[in-house]
């Protein structure tokens, strides 16, 4: 018998354990399934899902830097329809929790994503990727004006997703604001019944030889352990203004790294493109945890969630 | 079936300058590999350089597998330290194979630098299951760069050499080389370099009416289809094809399916 309670209620989504994997960082599951069982994991967060398939921006899309990795994919991915078809009915029959982030170019785009995931069993929360840095033109904006970054819009396309499902919803917001506790506090006004923190944070790179930028896209999203302390304190900032729980992420290579996360407030922990580096981190996350709290005598992992000594 | 594999390494030395073989006791990796597939090599286990480094087989034994790297940025540098015994995380094979059709008359495989690094393999492959002799173009900047010319001699190969200052075989790119060998529509062209020297290849394919199969190169993150980094654009108008990643689709592509205008990074 496990001593040890892992399970979590992350707004209305109950998941065997604390931990997830970021979208995108895991595609929908099929592909690590072979390094490990992915049931193991307390939801499967599935890549960024369009209507129409997008083939994304061009190469280059993808630059090391210390301690992470800059990304300019664009949301390519293979549209709703070959999610539905092709991917969905392999984590249904793994028994995965299936978190489906959607992205739209309008309000009515969410809703109408969330409600054919609902109506066709693709997924059992819906995440809101309002935050992607990627889709707009470098040239032609400053960093893209992401929904994410105007809490009254924040507002308008929670309610519009809230109006459109069932399931529970999650808001993904973006880092690059002044104060992540407008638009966090927006999404929950508007329904939200989690957010999870933080998409990347915009970046770049250049090239000193050739004075070029090292992605196609010119600026990206900057992601992996580098960003971590950013992470938390947002999360930190985030939980103590918010009566919704939070999933929280960035840069989570190990348990410890989870363990923070939890103990600034977060309800739920995702593992990002520490994956692309070790394709099994997230299920280690799990043990680690798990062994964190026998090691410490915590019989229910809740009890962790805010417990920072001040 | 791809694994995630601690390896340890039995040999290391240095082939020429900067360019370094490394051997891998790698079983599982060895038994599943096939020639044109490759590993994502975990340099050291500190988070930066905090990705694996996406690097041919160079060849398969029973029991291991060698790859060939030129040392040029921090990921390289640090396994180039590595000596014989120590053990690094291996993730293969990945990717697919160069593809080894039958009925061709003439098997010709042009590398650039250190894109000879799948070739080997290959052209053991074409001697042992096509019972084909392959001829192979070397191109390198100068003598000194030329890498692994004995060993195709050896392997009963003919070894045509361009170099760019001419100090070994003939004044020319590998493009030139092909373009004198004549190849026909019975000639099967592999090729692996620079993008410029892949381009330059395909042009002369595309001139004789010869089938020509690349393999690329391209920034990576996970290696295993996962993150969409390192696509390359196709001449597809499809908007779900149009875009295929190196390490899936790839990393060997019929050269006319590719945009080699902008589709692939400079």
């Amino acid at each position: 018998m496990n001593p040890v309670n892992l399970a979590v209620n992350l707004g209305g989504l109950v998941m065997k354990n604390p931990v997830t994997v970021a979208s995108g960082t895991f595609g929908y599951g099929d592909e690590y399934n072979h390094y490990f069982d992915i049931s193991r994991l307390g939801a499967v967060t599935v890549k960024s899902l369009t209507l129409k398939p997008r083939a994304g921006n061009a190469p280059p899309r993808i630059v090391e830097t210390p301690a992470g990795m800059l990304n300019a994919i664009g949301l390519q991915n293979i549209g709703l329809e070959s999610y539905l078809r092709e991917k969905a009915p392999f984590l249904r029959e793994k028994n995965c929790v299936i978190i489906a982030n959607i992205y739209g170019y309008t309000p009515d785009e969410y809703g109408e994503l969330a409600r054919r995931l609902e109506a066709e069993n693709g997924a059992d929360a819906i995440e809101a990727n309002l935050s992607c840095p990627n889709v707009h033109d470098a040239r032609h904006t400053r960093g893209g004006a992401l929904v994410a970054q105007s809490p009254e819009k924040v507002l308008e396309y929670t309610r519009a997703i809230k109006s459109s499902t069932t399931l529970p919803v999650f808001i993904k917001l973006s880092p690059n604001v002044a104060d992540i506790v407008e638009p966090a506090l927006a999404a929950q006004q508007g329904g939200a019944d989690a957010v999870s923190l933080i998409n990347t944070l915009l970046g770049m790179d250049i090239d000193p030889e050739t004075r070029k930028p090292r992605l196609g896209n010119i600026v990206g999203g900057l992601s992996g352990p580098a960003i971590r302390p950013v992470a938390v304190k947002m999360v930190w900032d985030a939980c103590r203004a918010l009566e919704i729980p939070v999933l929280g992420m960035g840069g989570i290579s190990s348990a410890e790294d989870a363990l923070q996360f939890l103990l600034a407030g977060a309800r739920a922990v995702a593992v990002g493109c520490m994956s692309f580096r070790r394709p099994d981190t997230a299920l280690k996350v799990v043990e680690g945890l798990e062994a964190y709290c026998m090691r410490h005598g915590i019989v229910d992992i809740n009890d962790l969630v805010g417990a920072m000594r001040l | 079936m791809t694994v995630l594999l601690e390896c340890e390494i039995t040999a290391h030395q240095e082939i020429a300058p900067g360019h370094k073989r490394l051997a891998l006791r790698a079983e599982p990796i060895a038994a599943a590999a096939v020639p044109g597939q490759f590993c994502m090599l975990e340099a050291h286990e500190g988070l930066y350089p905090f990705l694996r480094r996406p690097m041919s087989i160079e060849r398969i034994y029973k029991d291991g597998i060698s790859i060939l790297y030129k040392v040029l940025g921090l990921g390289t540098h640090l396994l180039a330290h590595l000596p014989v015994g120590a053990v690094i995380n291996v993730q293969g094979p990945l990717g697919n194979g160069f593809p080894l059709p039958q009925g061709f008359n003439r098997h010709i495989l042009v590398a650039g630098g250190i894109g000879v690094a799948p070739f080997p393999g290959l052209a053991e492959a074409i001697l042992q299951n096509l019972a084909r002799t392959p001829e192979v173009v070397l191109a390198a900047r100068n003598d000194h760069m030329l890498l692994l010319a004995k060993e195709f001699s050896r392997m009963g190969c003919p070894v045509h050499i361009a170099t760019d200052d001419g100090s070994a075989g003939m004044q020319g790119f590998a493009s030139d080389a092909l373009e004198s060998l004549a190849p026909d529509s019975s000639t099967l062209v592999y090729c692996c370099g620079p993008t410029p020297m892949m381009r330059a290849v395909h042009e002369v394919c595309v001139r004789h009416d010869v089938l020509c199969y690349a393999s690329l190169e391209a920034e990576m993150a996970c290696g295993d289809g996962v993150c969409m980094g390192c696509v390359v654009e196709t001449n597809s108008e499809d908007e779900a094809r149009r875009m295929v990643r190196v390490c899936r689709e790839g990393p060997v592509f019929d050269t006319r399916n590719i945009n080699w205008n902008g589709g692939v990074r400079p």
